[in-house]
């Protein structure tokens, strides 16, 4: 029984799985977009003075990262009908994976804003700055700069994480591939493709993250 | 430059470790009954995601026609039964990749996909149909126009439709097992699902009230236990038990369990 490479049959699909594959690159993109906002939101939310608020991004983060993200994706798709929320298959991926995303970035930015001395935000207290410029320039931009290879690292997990959705019917890569496969059953072909068209898109997503990293703070000398 | 070569050795490792893993697994899987008996087991794929042909029961091991059947083989070889949970989209790479002896997994005989495995006799006959509540208004496959459609992956209602859907404005949805269709269908997630002849029942059991029933049978099919190509020797032992079976009422005792139905005539090869 010795296997025969026929890649022939696969390449006549291969507008379909670039297809899928674009979906991947558009679901995690905005993902990483969404769930840094609710993360940075999240981590405020943390480090709060407020109580209320605190309880709530803590209860948030920890009932997002004990949970599986399989599960997370069926309850927003075939639980939230119940209480008359129907999303498409590519709607409730998305928020599925911004929910999850935002929990694991939500503790990384709190990393990154207890990381900002204290004396610096005194210094900006002490400069005048107004409560927007202190945020904006002493505490995020300074805390997302230290905790960037971590969100980074976290962001290309979400890509990966994605390929879970097909469970819902969302036609991304692995979904694309798999109903190549139950079609041909050239499955060592199509998963040796696909397997080189998510190392494309993590390069390529790793590259973008440091022309960020650059447009961001190449004036800090980083 | 040097990131760019590592990224080449990691591409090269994993290739080999793949092919090393499939070797591997290739001296692991028995290729006739000698080995089965020797080994003192046999590794059966079927699927836990379909009600009647298969689910998993409250004891955690699969339940319904398929399992009944694997049960069978294993009794005839004087073996227990090693059960490997399979969907409708990995059957076939998992018997090819040899982690599976036989897939006994409501595997529709077609010679498109005789064309990769070889198919025992018939053991079951079913249909591929599309399900709908009543209120659903759809007699034929023209009037699924604009409606959502759900189907298993790589089952055979996603075969049939799929060369129509585009031209027939279908909105043709494929999940990863029959139960997630299902659940969709529940949900209200989708319009029709493309399942068996006797789901409906199942439907209406955990869904009353919608009077779920079956719009339109896309083709009637006969279910066949898969093995690997050249299995010869296997798949003669298969035949002769599913002969067997069939004539001892013991098929038919399953049948009318789970499908509450008499065993019909099943058309032989």
């Amino acid at each position: 029984m010795d296997y025969v490479f026929q890649f022939g049959v696969v390449w006549r699909d291969i507008d379909t799985l670039l297809l899928g594959a674009w979906l991947t690159m558009r679901l995690s993109a905005l993902a990483m977009v969404f769930g840094l906002i609710v993360g940075v939101a999240g981590a405020l939310a943390r480090t709060s003075r407020y109580r209320a608020l605190r309880a709530v991004g803590h209860a948030y983060v920890e009932a997002i990262r004990n949970t599986p993200f399989l599960v997370q994706v069926l309850l927003v798709y075939l639980g939230l009908p119940s209480i008359g929320i129907r999303l498409k298959p590519d709607h409730a991926a998305l928020l599925a994976m911004v929910i999850n995303l935002g929990a694991y970035t939500t503790e990384i930015v709190r990393a990154g804003i207890k990381a900002v001395p204290p004396g610096q935000i005194q210094a900006g207290i002490a400069l005048g700055l107004s409560r927007w410029q202190l945020f904006r320039f002493v505490v995020c931009l300074p805390a997302l700069r230290a905790v960037f290879p971590a969100l980074g690292g976290q962001f290309i997990l979400v890509m990966l994480a994605s390929s879970v959705v097909s469970v819902i019917s969302a036609e991304e890569l692995t979904a694309v591939a798999d109903t190549i496969v139950a079609r041909n059953f050239r499955s060592f072909e199509v998963y040796l493709i696909v397997t080189g068209l998510y190392l494309a898109m993590c390069l390529a997503f790793q590259a973008a993250f440091a022309a960020v990293h650059r447009a961001l703070f190449a004036r800090w000398g980083a | 430059m040097r990131a760019r070569g590592r990224t080449v050795l990691f591409v090269a490792l994993s290739i080999v470790l793949g092919l090393s893993a499939s070797s591997l697994a290739r001296s692991a899987a028995a290729q006739n009954v000698d080995e089965i008996i020797k080994r003192g087991k046999v590794i059966v794929g079927v699927n836990t995601t379909t009600p009647i042909f298969g689910l998993v029961g409250s004891d955690g091991q699969p339940e319904g026609y398929d399992p009944d059947v694997a049960r069978l083989v294993g009794k005839y070889l004087g073996v227990p039964v090693e059960f490997v949970p399979v969907t409708g989209a990995n059957r076939l790479p998992f018997l090819l990749t040899n982690r599976v002896d036989m897939v006994i997994a409501l595997f529709g005989i077609t010679p498109e996909r005789a064309q990769q495995i070889w198919f025992s006799m018939p053991y079951a006959t079913e249909a591929a149909t599309l399900v709908a509540p009543a209120s659903r208004a759809v007699k034929t496959v023209d009037d699924l126009a604009g409606l959502r459609v759900g189907v298993p992956r790589g089952a055979m209602q996603d075969l049939i439709l799929t060369p129509q859907a585009a031209a027939k404005k279908i909105n043709l949805m494929r999940f990863d097992d029959e139960a997630t269709a299902l659940q969709a269908l529940i949900s209200g997630q989708i319009d029709v699902v493309g399942t068996g002849l006797l789901v409906n029942r199942t439907l209406n059991r955990n869904d009353p009230g919608k009077n779920y029933e079956v719009k339109i049978v896309l083709r009637p099919l006969h279910f066949g236990i898969g093995v690997r190509r050249g299995q010869i020797d296997l798949l003669q032992w298969l035949n002769t038990f599913v002969y067997t079976i069939k004539n001892n009422g013991e098929l038919d005792a399953i049948s009318r369990k789970w499908r509450q139905l008499p065993l019909e005539a099943l058309p032989v090869f």
